[in-house]
């Protein structure tokens, strides 16, 4: 698509947005043309929320920026009525739909017209003129059905439904902010066809998101976003690759990584013997010192439960670990994982904000937890140990910013995840189980956290890795075991590549139902 | 019309603050030190907090001290001859360990995350009734009496926390029970009637003066700072506010969370017991009809003690500035001539206001 001439459809000149000490954003940039599809690509904590928010109108920017729309400038803040004359909208990462609700209320929500004394809602009407933006949009649905029973991707055009209706023809920006998230990859190619069709008709789009693939797959051109500034103003897509934005996205050269000889060594540390959890039904696994083992396979495999249950957070049918000298019980129904830890077991959750860290909590406090009763008296943690360990597992992992007061919850994914690894490093742990460690961190985090696996693995610590990240699993593991249906039912080790474990993982006779790769 | 797009503006703020927190929310805040790190990777360095930001921070602790201050300068300007004299401080520093005692027993619970024990009045009230019961209609001496009134309080928390934490019955539903439960006990076993009549010489472990204030004013002060010490400095306390903050990652992280829940209510129902003989020590006696008074004033003081010292987190130091911060109010209104009428209007005043600070001080921190 050759963007056309004329007044930009959007442009941003020198917008920047100061909290306290630290600016989010620095003289920022941005034009979309007309009928474009413009990317916007960025680390966590880049700033590109922040500048969706001012877009928005929820955060005013420092004076001095200008936001137009078609060669006209709108007033800072934003004023949504403002906003929605100009014809900008934004279609969020959870869509901001009311399951509960029928297809044309949510279109609808909040625009009712009603009766002028009965404060009616005149529904025919209503309905029709949903009819009429969905057939616009080229998706006719049953406005009458239920938003939660629709499929993804019709979900995703009640969303789009809802931010174009007010349009003129020929006119209009939506933003998606990461709203292909919740989408499969059948249903993102079908969504993207709704996308190209707004376009067709003289929309442009904003699209915002993480995945690179897509990004380079379906714009136009794409902004760079890096610690607040743009570094890569409106790039042709068609002249980038992934690698390449990976590289502006990062300002440093991707550091790939490769296989590293294996750390195991000969001594053994732990094992496990016949484990019983959900789907898993006898496992027994002998784990050497430095050694790390993959589990991996698809969802409900059993392998994400037997990670659990090696962690001491779920609690098995029948199964024994032992971690050195250590005996553990995984049958057993115990309040906390306080046995785990005395044995030198650490477990790294999926779910790092629910089983993993307190975000309200502050960063030194969640990295020490584990060890303030064992490392104190009763009556004084100690403030020395902490500072000290924690200034270590900083420096480590670089985690940012590396205050150790900032409450966990206003760290980004990746760094919180660092957090979460280091709470459990700083233990120096025998036997590490780690599920999903580099789930949704951008791409230096994840840099840092499989560096300090590693690290571990060099001091000796086995290593469990359950993912369903086959880069992960190739790059650090030993062996991998893919289970299906509760059982082992490959063993990779040696050169590991990735290719070879998704191969095993959905293996020649499997559909491939579940697989959340 | 106008006010369907002011609903619709709402909802949109709403759907986008709502998506902001999986995002990089915060995020933006660490972007600045990121961006000046990359030259020294590695090395930490804490950041500066700006003037501005330190200015708001320190504002926000002070915030209710220095309407408490403001409040001393209203009352002595329309009052001078009658509040700023030191009777009157006597009087808010001295008539409030009941108070201290019942804010001490609820914080216990709130830290570790139940919401909220509603019966710490009425098992206060309990042991109340229970020692000069004991005592005066039943002729027992006065220390066993005492020692088994704590005892019941110890034991009444017990039995909260086996229904809470092991049957796993809602907090509000059992206090409340428990609640009303005992008060009409207490009304039984008193016959209705305020029972009275302990010796002076066992008040003074209440009423005994140091430097102008009853010696029950300082067993407030040590137990508050006791308790904050416990909490800042012990891995006890420790171990309470990740309990409070995320029961699934303090059980994974190894502490024994089912055991401090446990432990909470009956050390709530221990400093129940205690402030009671204490109390009951200095009035020589009890009315359990009054049991009922001491509720709102108990959770607008802890409601309160979040907007102090530590903005959005329960603490034991702000609560116990609330206390005197409402008992500040109230005496000033009522030397302004105010009747009774005045302590519930600003008892319940306070704790929506409280709450209201509290909630919005916690949302900013997240």
């Amino acid at each position: 698509m050759t963007p056309a001439a004329g007044p930009h459809r959007l442009e941003v000149a020198g917008l920047s947005k100061t909290f306290g000490p630290t600016r989010a954003l620095r003289g920022v940039r941005l034009q979309v043309t007309p009928g474009e599809l413009h990317g916007l690509v960025g680390q966590n904590g880049c700033g590109k929320s922040t500048l969706v928010k001012i877009l928005t109108g929820v955060y005013s920017p420092d004076p001095g920026g200008s936001l137009t729309v078609d060669g006209r400038p709108l007033s800072l803040p934003v004023r949504p009525a403002e906003q929605r004359e100009a014809g900008v909208s934004v279609v969020h990462q959870n869509l901001g739909l009311v399951d509960e609700r029928t297809v044309w209320e949510n279109v609808r929500l909040g625009r009712y017209r009603a009766g002028r004394l009965s404060r009616r809602i005149d529904r025919k009407q209503e309905r029709r003129a949903v009819e009429e933006v969905l057939a616009r949009l080229g998706r006719p649905l049953d406005v009458g059905e239920r938003v939660g029973a629709l499929s993804a991707e019709d979900r995703a055009a009640v969303a789009i439904a809802r931010a174009m209706q007010d349009h003129r023809p020929g006119s209009g920006l939506i933003i998606f902010d990461e709203s292909t998230r919740a989408l499969g990859r059948e249903a993102r190619s079908r969504f993207f066809d709704l996308v190209r069709s707004l376009i067709a008709g003289g929309a442009s789009v904003l699209l915002i998101s993480h995945q690179l693939e897509e990004i380079v797959e379906v714009t136009d051109r794409v902004t760079v976003l890096r610690d607040g500034a743009v570094i890569e103003a409106g790039v042709p897509t068609r002249e980038v690759d992934e690698t390449a934005l990976t590289r502006m996205m990062l300002g440093r050269h991707l550091v790939t990584h490769d296989r590293v000889d294996t750390q195991a060594r000969e001594e053994a540390l732990a094992s496990v013997r016949g484990l019983a959890v959900g789907p898993v039904d006898g496992l027994d696994l002998e784990i050497r010192r430095g050694e790390i083992v993959g589990l991996t396979g698809l969802v409900g495999s059993g392998f994400q439960e037997a990670a659990e249950a090696l962690g001491g957070a779920r609690r098995a049918r029948a199964g024994g670990l032992t971690v050195r000298e250590h005996e553990l019980a995984l049958d057993r129904r115990r309040g906390c994982t306080g046995d785990f830890v005395a044995a030198g077991v650490a477990f790294v959750p999926e779910r790092r904000l629910e089983e993993g860290l307190a975000g309200e909590l502050s960063v030194a406090d969640n990295l020490t937890l584990p060890r303030v009763r064992s490392r104190g008296n009763p009556l004084r943690i100690g403030a020395a140990w902490q500072a000290e360990e924690t200034a270590a597992m900083i420096a480590l992992l670089d985690i940012r910013p590396a205050d150790p007061g900032a409450p966990v919850a206003t760290l980004s994914g990746g760094n919180q995840q660092k957090v979460l690894l280091g709470k459990w490093l700083a233990g120096k742990p025998d036997l590490l189980v780690l599920h999903e460690p580099t789930q949704a961190v951008d791409v230096g985090a994840r840099h840092d956290i499989i560096d300090a696996v590693r690290a571990a693995a060099r001091a000796g610590c086995g290593v469990v890795l359950a993912s369903v990240d086959a880069v992960d699993l190739a790059v650090l593991c030993d062996r991998v075991l893919v289970f299906r249906d509760g059982r082992v039912a490959r063993e990779l080790s040696g050169d590991l590549d990735q290719d070879a474990i998704v191969h095993a993982t959905f293996g020649a006779d499997e559909s491939g139902e579940g697989w959340v790769g | 019309m106008d006010a369907a797009r002011q609903h619709d503006q709402d909802i949109e703020h709403d759907v986008s603050q709502g998506v902001s927190q999986g995002v990089d929310q915060g995020v933006d805040q660490g972007v600045d030190q990121g961006a000046s790190h990359d030259a020294d990777r590695g090395v930490p360095r804490r950041p500066v907090p700006g003037l501005a930001s330190r200015v708001r921070t320190v504002s926000a602790r002070y915030a209710v001290i220095a309407v408490w201050a403001a409040m001393i300068a209203v009352y002595a300007a329309a009052e001078p001859g009658l509040f700023l004299r030191t009777p009157t401080f006597q009087t808010i520093f001295s008539s409030q360990q009941p108070l201290v005692f019942l804010t001490m027993a609820l914080l216990c619970t709130i830290c570790v995350g139940e919401f909220v024990d509603l019966s710490v009045p009425a098992v206060f009230s309990f042991s109340a009734t229970l020692l000069p019961v004991l005592v005066v209609d039943h002729g027992w001496a006065v220390w066993p009496a005492a020692a088994v009134a704590v005892l019941a309080g110890v034991a009444i928390g017990a039995v909260n926390g086996l229904l809470v934490v092991v049957a796993e019955v809602n907090t509000i539903v059992v206090t409340l029970g428990m609640s009303t439960l005992l008060g009409g006990i207490s009304l039984w076993m008193s016959h209705l009637n305020s029972v009275s009549g302990l010796s002076a010489g066992f008040g003074r472990i209440a009423l005994y003066e140091v430097g102008g204030l009853p010696v029950s004013f300082y067993y407030g002060l040590v137990l508050v700072a006791g308790f904050a010490y416990l909490l800042a400095f012990s891995p006890l306390g420790r171990h309470m506010r990740f309990v409070g903050a995320s029961r699934e990652v303090s059980r994974l992280s190894g502490v024994r969370v089912d055991r401090i829940r446990f432990g909470s209510f009956v050390a709530a129902g221990l400093l129940c017991g205690v402030g009671a003989v204490i109390a009951v020590a200095a009035l020589g006696g009890y009315n359990p009809t009054t049991a009922d008074s001491y509720l709102l004033p108990t959770f607008a003081a802890v409601f309160l003690g979040t907007a102090i010292i530590e903005p959005g987190t329960f603490n034991p130091v702000g609560t116990l500035i609330g206390i005197y911060f409402l008992e500040t109010g109230i005496l000033g209104l009522q030397l302004l001539g105010l009747q009774a009428w005045v302590s519930p209007v600003f008892y319940g005043g306070v704790l929506v206001v409280a709450v209201t600070l509290s909630t919005l001080l916690r949302r900013r921190r997240r």
